[in-house]
């Protein structure tokens, strides 16, 4: 990063999204920059297969798609801060961006944040997060060899990753607080290939994280909605999939309008409601949460943020 | 600088994947260790760090005294290796 320079653009973030904007302004020699507070790639990187994002006739890795979309933009000179952007300041004909880094001015702002996984808010889960309550089965499924999980959620990322960690699991207890999935029906198709190992509750809701011993977790307790009683279950860990929550906290002091959710609100060229800053990706408000919505996003940012950087009558000196 | 850095990984870790060509860029060496490959060090990682988790990067300094960094985290990793 050079403080003392002016970029045509800043991408916060280094995801699906942000790394496919970067190759299309870096190919046509828009001075771009991204910072990522966590791993190229974001939630992509951390998903252990994609089966639907175009092209790939097997599938791949999240971490392989991730790599590859990081390779391809640094081919045409992106570069990767590896920093966080705390705050946005508009100084009229550009931008400054506070960052772990430092200070650094900006024609125009691609942010491409994207989202993390929601907690679930009960008691115990924060007390013994990372041990024994977790967001990343790819990161923490193999401290479970041959141990009793619990998996919470009904949604593809729910699915996906208790699938996943039947590879490490004696047993997975999959609790789902509808009376339905929410993930696709190839996924719970795939799912009725693992019934030997997972074990789906519908209408349970997941209220309580125990470690008996105050230390290790040893349970779940929840309701069972269609009877009302107390249910439990014995397990080691707990992995969480719930939602996604938008990664909007460095907007707090500007003009920038989210949804009543927290997504950032746009308009059709993906501009937000603060000039010369853009929002593409799982952060943007209607984003579908589908990997190559964001590359798509992306790539369409590129193209309007090239428009708003041809139409700036006014740049300033550097 | 640091003596020695060992970082404790799995196949399926981006994160550690972060760490690793970060400490590469910096031009700084470590021995890692595996859990998929060494799954019997796995109760080593989680005595060291006192979480399920990786990565587990230990830091060992000039005086020999050790710091533990869970996860990728640069605010604590950067100061940790050149200390």
């Amino acid at each position: 990063m050079d403080a003392n320079k002016l970029y045509d653009v800043i991408i916060v973030g280094a995801g699906p999204a942000a790394l496919s904007a970067a190759i299309y302004t870096t190919r046509e020699d828009i001075d771009t920059l991204l910072f990522e507070r966590g791993v190229p790639g974001g939630l992509a990187a951390v998903t252990d297969w994609v089966d639907n994002y175009p092209g790939f006739p097997d599938g791949l890795s999240g971490l392989d798609l991730a790599d590859g979309l990081r390779k391809q933009a640094e081919r045409f000179g992106a570069v990767i801060e590896l920093g966080e952007v705390t705050a946005i300041k508009d100084m009229g004909d550009h931008k400054v961006l506070e960052t772990t880094s430092g200070d650094v001015k900006t024609r125009s702002v691609l942010l491409a944040t994207g989202s993390d996984y929601k907690k679930i808010g009960v008691p115990g889960e924060q007390e013994y997060y990372a041990r024994g309550v977790h967001y990343c089965a790819t990161c923490d499924g193999a401290f479970y060899r041959d141990k009793r999980i619990v998996v919470v959620g009904g949604g593809n990322s729910a699915v996906q990753e208790a699938m996943f960690l039947t590879r490490f699991a004696s047993h997975i207890d999959l609790l789902v607080r509808s009376d339905h999935f929410r993930a696709s029906d190839v996924l719970q198709k795939d799912l009725q290939k693992h019934a030997d190992k997972i074990t789906v509750h519908f209408n349970t809701t997941t209220d309580e994280i125990v470690a008996e011993d105050g230390k290790t977790v040893s349970k779940v307790v929840g309701t069972d909605k269609t009877t009302g009683q107390k249910v439990e279950f014995e397990t080691n860990g707990v992995f969480v999939f719930v939602g996604l929550e938008p990664n909007t906290q460095l907007l707090k002091e500007t003009p920038v309008r989210l949804d009543e959710i927290g997504f950032i609100l746009t308009d059709e060229h993906l501009q937000t409601s603060m000039p010369g800053v853009f929002a593409a990706g799982d952060v943007r408000s209607g984003a579908t949460m589908q990997i190559a919505s964001a590359t798509g996003e992306g790539a369409t940012a590129a193209l309007k943020l090239r428009e708003y950087l041809e139409g700036q009558n006014h740049p300033v000196q550097n | 600088m640091a003596k020695n850095i060992t970082i404790f990984t799995t196949n399926t870790c981006a994160y550690c994947v972060q760490v690793k060509k970060w400490l590469t860029t910096k031009g700084l060496t470590y021995e890692e260790v595996n859990l998929d490959q060494h799954p019997e060090r796995q109760a080593e990682a989680l005595e060291i760090s006192g979480a399920y988790t990786v990565p587990v990067t230990v830091v060992t300094k000039q005086d020999d005294s050790k710091e533990v960094i869970v996860g990728f985290n640069l605010a604590k990793l950067a100061p940790a290796v050149v200390a």
